[in-house]
């Protein structure tokens, strides 16, 4: 089996024990030809000194302010790889992962995304089938997939093509937080590649959804909501979207009594202008069957 | 052996904490799992997942949306597990939840902690719903009047003009 350069991209903000097991662990991974670009969104807990001095390995990129998402372009612009893998900073491929990974994008040219099966690092292990390492499994067909509709992938372990994504377009800056890979998925469904599930394909992520009880996460999925809706759905579809939507934020404003949605509804609407040459409709067979769910930014509040 | 439905309604990570929870609060139970199509796969991982059913449709649960294979099973729990503390967010998932022959319906929240809930309380959450889908159709038909004026003309203006 060739083995190209893979270049696994990953940002972090004031994580540094996150981020510093991730990378131990990325070491362990079983695949020769790997770079390890680590973006760092201006830390202020030592991240980035750690990193340096304890995985000289790593290319590490020190920015001076938090930039959010925006930092994992920065990350995508500078990797050399014919691949990329995509981390969050407290998630990390199994050992056999990169390797599955390359072997399915070599088999199938119209592949652009491996989507990771995203597993939780704390208890995962202990409920799986102990067969599901076994040598063997990536040879069978272990794509997950439905005949109805599309799916998009998970950013805390995703594999793409480099070409495809610079192609395509990076990650969107102006969502800063939440909804960015939905907005990837459409573009790369767009230009005609497949996205696609593998079961033996797995990333560990330490799941906290703690992490996401503050104003952020609703904030920014719901005002992100509305733009992935402007961004990539023909003229009607957006319409009735927005509608939708709009009915949304009222409802969840009055069974959660907050104002969160309003405002962030607000905010999309106010700062529409950052769209501005960013819109582009993708096909009606795309828009209506990836499958979005939208009321996911509506379950972070309480 | 008595029968339990895990309805997946959060994602793998955290249903992989859930199912620790629920195995260790459930001792007795045969564990069979709803999931939509795309989650088949993924959900034959788990070493205690006695069955999987498939809900057949893109969208969320919903009570509208019948899962014809489970009709005629009976479960002496169903378990409806939620992606923060309270469940705000997953009426949709609760009425759900009443197209199903269930003894008991239990709440798995994000730290799995349960919370037995009767189809009483869902009944009243449906009524609650309505009240709340009432006022917001009234807002919405009012934001929604000019945002049909003004929307169609900003999309127009964040297009990007550039030919491929």
């Amino acid at each position: 089996m060739s083995t190209p350069l893979v270049s696994i991209v990953t940002i972090c903000w004031n994580r540094k024990t996150d981020i510093c097991e991730s990378l131990r662990r990325i070491r362990e991974i079983d695949y020769p030809n790997l770079e390890v670009i680590v973006v760092d969104n201006a830390s202020e807990d030592g991240t980035p000194e750690t990193i340096a001095a304890e995985y000289p390995e790593v290319r590490l990129i020190k920015l001076f302010k938090n930039i959010g998402i925006e930092a994992y372009n920065i990350g995508f612009k500078n990797a050399r790889g014919e691949y990329i893998v995509i981390l969050d900073d407290d998630s990390f491929p199994h050992k056999d992962a990169v390797r599955r990974m390359v072997d399915k994008f070599i088999r199938d040219p119209k592949l652009g995304m491996v989507a990771f099966d995203v597993r939780n690092f704390y208890n995962y292990d202990e409920v799986k089938n102990e067969a599901d390492d076994e040598p063997g499994q990536a040879a069978q067909e272990t794509a997950a997939v439905a005949e109805e509709y599309l799916l998009a992938f998970n950013g805390a372990g995703a594999g793409v093509r480099r070409e495809l994504l610079e192609q395509v377009g990076f990650y969107p800056e102006e969502f800063f937080l939440y909804w960015n890979e939905q907005d990837t998925a459409f573009r790369i469904l767009n230009a005609g590649y497949k996205i696609k599930f593998f079961f033996d394909v797995v990333s560990y992520h330490k799941y906290s959804p703690q992490n996401r009880a503050s104003w952020r996460a609703p904030y920014y999925y719901t005002r992100n909501a509305f733009w992935l809706i402007w961004k990539n759905y023909p003229l009607d579809m957006a319409l009735k979207l927005t509608l939708k939507l709009i009915f949304s934020c009222f409802y969840y404003a009055m069974e959660q009594r907050t104002f969160i949605y309003l405002k962030a509804m607000g905010a999309a609407f106010f700062q529409i202008n950052r769209l501005k040459g960013k819109r582009r409709p993708v096909s009606r067979y795309i828009a209506k069957h990836l499958r979005i769910p939208f009321a996911v930014s509506f379950t972070f509040y309480r | 052996m008595k029968e339990l439905l895990i309805i997946r309604s959060v994602s793998f990570q955290q249903l992989d904490k859930n199912l620790v929870a629920i195995r260790e609060r459930f001792p007795e139970h045969r564990i069979s799992l709803l999931t939509h199509e795309h989650g088949l796969l993924l959900a034959r991982k788990y070493k205690d997942i006695a069955q999987i059913y498939v809900y057949p449709y893109k969208e969320s649960f919903s009570y509208r949306g019948k899962v014809k294979e489970l009709q005629d099973k009976e479960f002496a729990t169903v378990i409806i597990p939620v992606t923060n503390l309270s469940g705000a967010g997953f009426v949709n998932v609760y009425l759900f939840s009443l197209s199903l022959k269930a003894k008991k319906r239990f709440v798995c929240n994000v730290v799995s902690e349960f919370r037995e809930v009767s189809s009483t309380s869902i009944l009243l959450m449906g009524v609650r719903n309505q009240l709340f889908s009432l006022f917001s159709i009234l807002f919405t038909l009012v934001a929604g009047f000019f945002t049909l004026l003004i929307l169609p003309l900003k999309l127009l203006q964040i297009q990007n003009k550039e030919r491929k």
